[in-house]
């Protein structure tokens, strides 16, 4: 029982990627040239534990199809125009007063099923345990996120620990598909509105990795819940955001950069087995001018 | 220079726990490092030190003291080892006392890294996982000082990689299981692995993260909660009211009556709590319209899930905004219609519509959710809050647990009154109600069914 991989669940760990700085420095040498493109070499995709290795050249994976056909090619020109002609107006299509005083903003705010279109949750149904998670419309059309947790792992061999769920926001997408990025560079701090059952859930924030060679860079921070009637405020400063990547601490910390943000995500893995439920009404960005903190951890090189 | 190296050997000593087992070693180590064998410090049961430069066929003509090895060469696995004890109680001394055995069995612990591994994975059916002392004592297993890298070669190379997995793991359980490791473990793995080694590294990971981590929870929950239900409910009870002015009365005590036909009835246990913001609410509250009991909700603390019900009523259709009463302050006015001149700048609220959803009354946990238990409770709750024997209460109460926002599915709303019996089925009551109650129950139940 020496295991190479451990594929551990998306919450806080602390070991820096052991096994993957071993392969960068050691592996290249002595393993012979593989016939996998350049890039996966470095990181691939993630693979999913019990999922076979898929060795397709990148050019394979482009998908070409016309089924969506007209309504398509209408909807990414209306977008094209919208981009165009919302310069004109200002930054993002907001007025430059607007862009430069504002002090909050609300990003998502949960009043109708097409506020859930834009959200996708996941369990760990996918490597094959047994939690579920489903997102549904609340009371007063808030968005409930509900389902059970099991922390049963799933017998591939390779995974160890198990039972988690999360809830993502979709990649903005701008006309023909291209990655749009939320620009927060004005704000200071999260605040969301939730009403919990209790449990500890995760925040994760992920910004585009423009300058790192790494893909799954994700900023986290706890949200603890207060369970009860009553809703609960919680604003949780962007410096309070540690870098983890793949689950696991990483050892050079350096504050969100908050000019590229791509998605948002809630992540529930306390392991306890039971049915656990979320419900948010809003998720802003404001700015406290009191908050003066650029980054709560050191950033000093940690391993000398 | 070989002087030198028991001295070094003594300096590891020192930093070890200030324990006598400590300083006994250290009286027959100064008598010895006089003399020029080096080999004689093995003598030492506890492998702090190690020869390295006697010959091994002199160590196996010496006799060893203690010798109870196991006679017999048949193939056992670790897993047996742990599984032969188990058939005593699965307690931390029988799993010392395994551990024990191993480190008896050999001085060079042939075979520990699959022991240690094995020990990991019995360490819950032992109830040790959360033990730092058993992990210590599971780290002393490593033999000491072997992989330590001696040279720039060895120490780019990853030296003795399974055995720094294998202390990797140990510490990966550990905060597995949220345990802080103490400078004893520091210790044990500085002389076993080295200070640069991986194990030595995740430690000072571990000493970095996990205080950071540790006070995070602004609600925190005790690790171990209370065995009383009643203390549990009053603990959830005080942290789900937001309120610190909330008191929390106990409107019965959990017990067990005989009857006289010789049936078991448990009495369950109700615990209600309100502040006085609510108790103000509940006065004000329209007496023509119902207020309803809704749940269970569920609540988790860390591994425990209780259920409360909450009294509330729907939100009011018309907003009344009472003007504030001047007499209340008589130094600044409460209410100043001037306009300051804000702008964009200064909007420090978030530009959201307002959920209405209608004020909490009261929040209450029992052991059983049936009626007559929350009747209970609304009579208890009604000598503080006499308007409850005028305004009706409905029942939405589903068998188990409910989503807090789940009204609109309302299948098993009840009218009742708190002086009357209430009458078990699903539909609405219909006789010596007013009419107002009984025509506008569905019109409301439809509007939210939206």
């Amino acid at each position: 029982m020496s295991p190479t991989k451990i594929t551990r669940l998306p919450s806080a760990r602390l070991l820096s990627s052991i096994v993957q700085q071993q392969q960068l420095f050691l592996l290249p040498p002595i393993t012979p040239v593989m016939t996998v493109s350049k890039r996966s070499m470095l990181q691939g995709e993630y693979r999913r534990p019990g999922q076979p290795k898929e060795n397709k050249f990148p050019w394979e994976k482009i998908k070409f199809d016309f089924a969506k056909g007209l309504e398509g090619i209408k909807k990414h020109f209306t977008l094209l125009k919208t981009e165009c002609f919302e310069r004109f107006v200002g930054p993002e299509g907001r007025p430059l007063n607007v862009h430069i005083l504002e002090q909050n903003r609300v990003i998502w705010e949960f009043r109708g099923p097409e506020s859930l279109e834009q959200w996708t949750v996941s369990s760990d149904r996918e490597i094959g345990g047994q939690s579920e998670v489903y997102l549904k419309l609340g009371k007063n059309n808030t968005c409930f996120l509900y389902g059970t947790l099991s922390s049963t792992p799933p017998r591939d061999g390779e995974t160890r620990y198990s039972g988690y769920c999360t809830m993502r926001s979709k990649q903005l997408l701008a006309s023909f598909d291209r990655k749009k990025h939320h620009d927060w560079t004005s704000f200071n701090c999260l605040h969301l509105r939730v009403r919990g059952d209790g449990r500890p859930w995760m925040i994760n924030i992920a910004g585009e990795n423009y300058f790192s060679y790494r893909k799954d860079d994700i900023y986290n921070y706890f949200l603890h819940t207060r369970g009860g009637p009553y809703w609960q405020d919680v604003k949780i400063p962007f410096s309070k955001f540690f870098l983890t990547n793949r689950g696991r601490i990483l050892d050079d910390q350096y504050y969100l950069w908050l000019d590229k943000i791509n998605t948002i995500g809630f992540t529930l893995g306390d392991k306890t087995d039971g049915p656990f439920q979320l419900e948010i009404d809003f998720i802003g960005v404001c700015k406290d001018h009191a908050h003066t903190e650029e980054f709560a951890y050191e950033m000093n090189k940690k391993n000398p | 220079m070989k002087s030198a190296r028991c001295l070094l050997h003594l300096q590891c000593l020192r930093l070890l726990d200030r324990s006598a087992r400590s300083a006994a070693q250290c009286a027959p180590l100064l008598q010895s490092s006089s003399s020029s064998q080096p080999s004689v410090l093995h003598k030492n049961q506890h492998q702090l030190l190690r020869q390295f430069h006697s010959s091994p066929a002199w160590s196996k003509s010496q006799p060893t003291p203690a010798d109870d090895h196991k006679k017999d060469k048949s193939l056992v696995t670790n897993d047996d080892l742990f599984e032969q004890v188990a058939k005593d109680v699965k307690v931390k001394a029988t799993f010392n006392k395994v551990v024990d055995v191993f480190l008896n069995r050999d001085v060079r612990r042939r075979g520990h890294v699959e022991f240690i591994y094995a020990a990991l994975k019995k360490m819950p059916e032992f109830g040790v996982e959360r033990d730092l002392t058993v992990y210590n004592k599971l780290l002393d297993v490593f033999p000491k000082e072997v992989f330590v890298p001696r040279n720039a070669v060895q120490r780019m190379f990853n030296h003795y990689p399974r055995q720094q997995e294998c202390g990797v793991q140990l510490l990966e359980q550990m905060e597995e299981y949220g345990v802080m490791p103490n400078v004893e473990t520091k210790v044990l793995l500085v002389q076993i692995f080295g200070k640069k080694a991986h194990p030595v590294r995740k430690y000072q990971r571990m000493m970095y993260w996990m205080p950071k981590f540790k006070h995070v929870n602004p609600f925190p929950v005790p690790v171990q909660l209370p065995e009383d239900p009643v203390d549990v409910a009053r603990f959830g009870l005080a942290r789900i009211a937001n309120d610190l002015d909330a008191k929390v009365n106990v409107y019965q005590l959990p017990c067990t009556d005989i009857t006289e036909t010789g049936e078991e009835i448990t009495i369950p246990h109700v615990v209600g709590i309100q502040s006085p913001s609510q108790m103000e609410l509940l006065a004000k509250h329209n007496p023509n319209r119902p207020v309803f009991v809704e749940g269970p909700f569920p609540l988790w603390l860390r591994q425990t899930c209780v259920h409360y019900y909450v009294l509330r009523a729907d939100p009011p259709e018309e907003k009344v905004e009472e003007p504030y009463d001047p007499e209340r302050s008589l130094y600044y006015p409460l209410q100043l219609d001037v306009d300051f001149g804000r702008d964009l700048g200064d909007e420090e609220n978030f530009d959201v519509e307002d959920l209405d959803e209608g004020p909490v009354f009261a929040m209450c946990m029992t052991g059983r959710g049936d009626q007559a238990t929350l009747n209970q409770w609304i009579s208890g709750l009604q000598e503080n809050n006499p308007m409850l024997g005028q305004v009706p209460t409905l029942f939405r109460v589903n068998a188990g647990p409910q989503e807090l926002s789940a009204s609109a599915d309302a299948e098993s709303g009840q009218a009742h009154r708190p002086d009357t019996k209430t009458r078990s089925g699903e539909k609405l009551q219909r006789d010596g109600e007013p009419g107002v109650i009984v025509e506008e129950e569905p019109q409301r139940r439809q509007g939210r069914n939206q």
